[in-house]
């Protein structure tokens, strides 16, 4: 019904639409230009020599400062932002382990075993940016939040007995960091499920698509990771990271030489994984793969002469690499290949399945940390026993630093023990090479926080100084066993107790690894952790306790033999004191006259005569008859029954 | 649930209520000037508008895999009929999946046929290990949480929940054993069941027990709107249904396999009653006797679908005015029960009658045996005993003749 408009009106119109949708569109590239969430998904890829293959899943989510952002978030996840919101913390580490990092094969001085090898079990720590009044009730709803977060019970770490504030053998810090870790707590789909939430893209998309439950959880190590820092200037950064170490299924794996099954399989993602990744997830900033060849390799490949390109003498990738990376100051240290592979080429028709094949056999290692690290439990019984930690060296100093035997080599070494656990800090005893040491020609520094019962645990950082030339040293520290209140005995008692895993550091090693940036605007997550400066780090074992158990059978034990003994006692007293022998000898005199019937009928067999029982004895008679008729007619039932049995 | 899982420690009580209602922030208004009006109201009014299910599964070590099992089944069954995941309480006491004697890791089965997979990739525990005790289980039922547990972790009823609360693992004579550390005793149950009564956290509370001699935590309830099944009655044992030779155990007991059996037939539409799931208990499958305790509930159970506790499946009321708050349309529930009541009745009545006669008949048997003493003793008032004796005695010795004879 309405007249069309005039043109001069619909022009002016359309002349304002267009201008507000520059002015718009303007507002957002702005706005995008100065702060933007963002989201990339990397993995790595690495053989290992003992026929394992490593897998690091590598998620990083950014938000920038939120008083920018106000609290709506795009692709950054909101329980984090929350998280941080509540409980400032400026740092928070906590990791989610399964098995544990085989530091003698799997390498002990890479970024890979620095930053990504845990103890088992779960490890926390947090820094936080309040009044150290306030950290440890902060730390408490904390791990209480956490727990709800990740379908764990981090919450046992909120008793003062289960952290510690360490202020230099963990990390260095002005006393707002708190560390704790639980090495009993297992680690299932149920704590990956909360962490994949996180992501933008779950598991439906992109490389956390190729995270299928049954075989991440076969393999051989697995630590699901959350690390998060957040600052004023650069807001939040959390990297999710997953490593798995994984036996590649060796059904589908074509052995080069299928009668050694210790020689490398040949394998791909389909392998590993039983996915094929099919296309990046697409609010991704950068989807891409990694294949790391180490270092060893690499030397063997330029020994022949030829180039570590993609296909050359000990092996073949199915898939031409976008990229080829080699390490920029390539010393003779360490330098790793790495080929990379944007997932953001590939989709379902095109699924991107890297495979690895091998054209010779191959055997490798990996560049071990300076020092092998041990540690185990000495003595018997349920009373006492000592703590031993030995380093074994690896020569890995030679081959840095030239073979000087003067030299001393730098450790840390972090310790936490619970309470019941009492160790007696002065009976620390050092040898080096068998030889008994003086403790202070080792040790350098040394900050005991000694255990309080039910209270706290003891902490025991240590800076060692250990020469050169030694082969291998162990520390000794002797404890005595505490007892627990019944109420604080868990339901498997009988299993022991666990003592969380010490740290070593080697603050003079690095495992940094800076590989040339082809893409100035971009900076890979995942290279950029290879740069960061990382100091060489080791976690030992788990140490398994037994403590006294209570016998939960023994008080109804002493409650029985002590009622038979007491009621021995006054059974016998009070028969000693109520008996009137007097009385019962007439007694017997009256009843001597009675008959039983047993009497009676020997009497009767023997064809005697029996006197007529006196008539007040009858009932007990009568009674008699009534067992002697029971027994009789058991007899018959029995015969029967015998009868009927046997026909 | 605006804030998702886990979020941060809860406000106040009224004001989560709010919280948990609707995000809009118009309803949000709306229904702060009902609440209060609901609040004095006082509970019987409210209706049902939520639904909540407490699963728990009591047992440690690797031996009590079905317990898990069972619980995962039933997580799977509510899940899958409509109960979203942070209206699930889930403990468990051990960790079955990644257990290093499971063959399948990150898997958990309740059928030897390993056709599903009950542990996929969306399980949320919310107390699992060292967690699963009495004092945490009475602390998710009434609430008494520290302040800094997270939402997750807390049953956030209210007047108008129906709750299930499934319970598996060993059991006693009026206990439930915890991780083989502690017990649960009937009494504690039904005081947690009263305090949950009293503080309005629920409407209707169905609790499910596979336990040997289930019936027995049950008696000392008392608080009304309470409906208990138990698998198994005193005296007797509860059974698993099968092992499965590849993992090495038992891994479903029979009272949950049959209830599982019942519920695989259903989707979140169907509205089979509780009757229905009563009835499909046979004391010769089971190998125990179910027993169902419905004193307390006031609703004919012909008329309740089981979709009121195992799913989330709401009442639709449609309303001419605009929208006003929960307070509607429970007359029209009271009208339902008066209907079906008298058929109930009687089949109760049948039940307890044919109880009794057994009972009688066995009284018999007993009597029948005092009766020839009797007569026996009567005879040796009567007669001379001692010829009695002898021809006793001589009878036995004819017999035990006879039937060694006959023997050889």
């Amino acid at each position: 019904m309405a007249a069309p408009p005039s043109p001069l009106h619909a022009l002016s119109r359309l002349l304002l639409l267009s201008l507000l949708l520059l002015a718009s569109v303007a507002a957002a590239a702005t706005a995008a230009a100065e702060e933007e969430e963002e989201f990339t998904e990397e993995l790595l890829l690495r053989p290992l020599p003992d026929i394992k293959a490593l897998a690091h899943f590598q998620f990083r989510s950014s938000a920038p400062p939120s008083s920018a952002a106000g609290r709506h978030h795009h692709v950054f996840p909101k329980a984090i932002a929350q998280l941080v919101q509540q409980f400032h913390i400026s740092e928070l580490e906590l990791s989610f382990t399964q098995g544990r990092w085989n530091y003698e094969q799997w390498g002990g001085s890479d970024p890979m075993s620095t930053n990504y090898a845990k103890p088992p079990g779960v490890e926390l720590w947090a820094a936080f940016d309040l009044p150290l009044s306030e950290i440890d009730a902060t730390w408490k709803n904390l791990t209480h939040t956490l727990s709800g977060l990740f379908c764990a019970s981090i919450n046992f770490l909120e008793s003062s007995t289960a952290f510690s504030a360490p202020r230099w053998g963990f990390k260095l810090n002005e006393g707002n960091l708190r560390y704790g870790a639980l090495p009993r707590e297992a680690v299932c789909t149920e704590n990956l499920t909360p962490w994949l939430k996180l992501l933008p893209c779950r598991d439906k998309a992109g490389i956390a698509s190729l995270l299928y439950r049954p075989s991440i959880y076969k393999g051989y190590y697995h630590s699901q990771k959350l690390k998060l820092t957040s600052s004023q200037s650069f807001g939040i950064i959390i990297d999710q990271t997953l490593t798995v170490v994984l036996q590649p299924d060796t059904f589908r794996a074509k052995h080069l030489h299928s009668t050694d099954g210790q020689l490398q399989p040949s394998w791909s993602i389909k392998d590993l994984f039983n996915r094929k990744l099919s296309g990046k997830c697409l609010v991704s900033k950068s989807s891409r793969v990694f294949l790391e060849i180490e270092k060893d390799i690499v030397d063997k490949i330029d020994k022949s002469g030829t180039e570590a390109s993609w296909t050359n003498e000990l092996f073949v990738l199915s898939t031409a690499p976008d990229r080829v990376l080699k390490k920029l100051n390539s010393m003779d240290a360490q330098s790793s290949s790495l080929y990379e592979y944007d997932v953001s080429n590939y989709n379902d028709d095109k699924p991107l399945d890297v495979s690895i094949t091998w054209k010779l056999p191959l055997i490798w290692s990996c560049t071990p940390a300076p020092y092998h690290v041990n540690r185990f439990l000495m003595g018997s019984g349920n009373e006492r026993g000592s703590i031993a930690l030995s380093f074994r060296s690896t020569n890995l100093h030679k081959q840095l630093f030239g073979s000087s035997n003067d030299c001393s080599i730098k450790a840390v070494v972090f310790q936490v023990v619970p309470w019941y656990v009492k160790v007696y800090y002065h009976s620390l005893q050092i040898f080096i090479d068998g030889n008994s040491k003086a403790i202070s020609e080792v040790v350098d520094k040394i900050h005991v926080t000694p255990s309080e019962d039910k209270l706290l645990p003891g902490t025991l950082e240590m800076l060692l100084r250990l020469p050169c030339s030694m082969e291998s040293a162990t520390l000794s520290l002797d404890f005595d066993k505490g007892f627990l209140h019944i109420d604080e005995y868990p339901p498997d008692a009988n299993q022991g107790f666990d003592i969380p895993s010490a740290l070593v550091t080697f603050p003079e090693f690095n495992s940094s690894r800076s590989y040339p940036e082809t893409d100035t605007l971009f900076v890979s997550p995942l290279l950029q952790t290879f740069k960061e400066d990382g100091v060489v780090k080791s976690y030992t074992e788990v140490l398994l306790v037994p403590l006294t158990t209570p016998d939960f059978s023994m008080p109804y034990n002493v409650i029985t033999f002590t009622c038979t003994v007491l009621a021995l006692y006054f059974g016998s007293l009070l028969n000693a004191l109520r008996r009137r022998i007097g009385e019962e000898e007439r007694e017997l005199k009256k009843t001597a006259t009675k008959r039983g019937l047993i009497p009676l009928l020997i009497a009767k067999l023997r064809g005697k005569k029996v006197d007529p029982p006196p008539p007040g004895s009858s009932p007990a008679s009568l009674m008699s008859i009534k067992l002697l008729l029971k027994v009789v007619f058991v007899a018959v039932v029995a015969a029967t029954f015998h009868y009927l049995s046997n026909s | 649930m605006a804030s998702g899982r886990g979020g941060i420690p809860g406000p106040s009580r009224p004001s989560r209520v709010l919280l948990l209602a609707l995000p809009p922030l118009l309803m949000l208004l709306a229904f702060s000037a009902s609440s209060s009006a609901a609040a004095a109201a006082a509970s019987p009014s409210a209706m049902h508008n939520n639904n909540w299910a407490v699963l728990v599964c009591t047992s440690r070590f690797w031996f009590n895999y079905r317990h898990m099992a069972n619980t995962l089944s039933l997580y799977r069954t509510v899940k899958r009929l409509g109960i979203p995941d942070e209206r699930i309480i889930l403990m468990l006491a051990d960790d079955m999946a990644c257990n290093p004697r499971n063959n399948y890791p990150a898997q958990v089965f309740n059928n030897e046929n390993h056709q599903l997979n009950l542990y996929g990739d969306n399980v949320e525990v919310d107390y699992r290990g060292y967690e699963v005790t009495v004092e945490n289980f009475l602390r998710v039922l009434t609430g008494r949480h520290e302040s800094a547990v997270p939402r997750s972790k807390r049953l956030l009823s209210d007047e108008g929940s129906h709750i299930l609360l499934y319970m598996t693992g060993h059991g006693g004579d009026e206990f439930l054993k915890f991780q083989d550390s502690e017990e649960l005793q009937s009494h504690d149950l039904a005081d947690a069941v009263k305090q949950m009564k009293e503080k309005h956290r629920f409407k209707e509370l169905l609790i499910m027990v596979d336990t040997c001699q289930a019936a027995t935590l049950f008696s000392q309830l008392q608080s009304p709107g309470v409906l208990a099944i138990g698998s198994s009655m005193k005296g007797e044992n509860s059974y698993s249904h099968h092992l499965d030779s590849d993992i090495g155990v038992s891994v479903v007991d029979r009272f949950t396999f049959y209830t599982l059996a019942f519920f695989e037939k259903l989707n979140m539409y169907s509205n089979a009653s509780l009757n229905s799931l009563f009835n499909s208990y046979n004391p010769s499958m089971l190998l125990s006797t179910a027993y169902y305790r419905m004193d307390l509930y006031e609703r004919p159970l012909n008329e309740v679908p089981v979709t009121n506790f195992f799913g989330s499946v709401m009442k639709t009321i449609h309303i001419d005015s605009a929208y006003s708050g929960f307070l509607a349309a429970h007359d029209v529930e009271t009208i339902l029960s008066t209907g079906d009541n008298l058929l109930n009745h009687a089949m109760l009545q049948n039940k307890s009658s044919q109880r009794r006669s057994n009972i009688e008949e066995m009284k018999e048997t007993q009597l029948r045996s005092h009766g020839w003493t009797d007569v026996l003793l009567e005879q040796l008032d009567v007669k001379n005993s001692d010829t009695i004796v002898m021809y006793g005695l001589a009878t036995m010795g004819i017999l035990l003749a006879i039937s060694t004879w006959l023997s050889m």
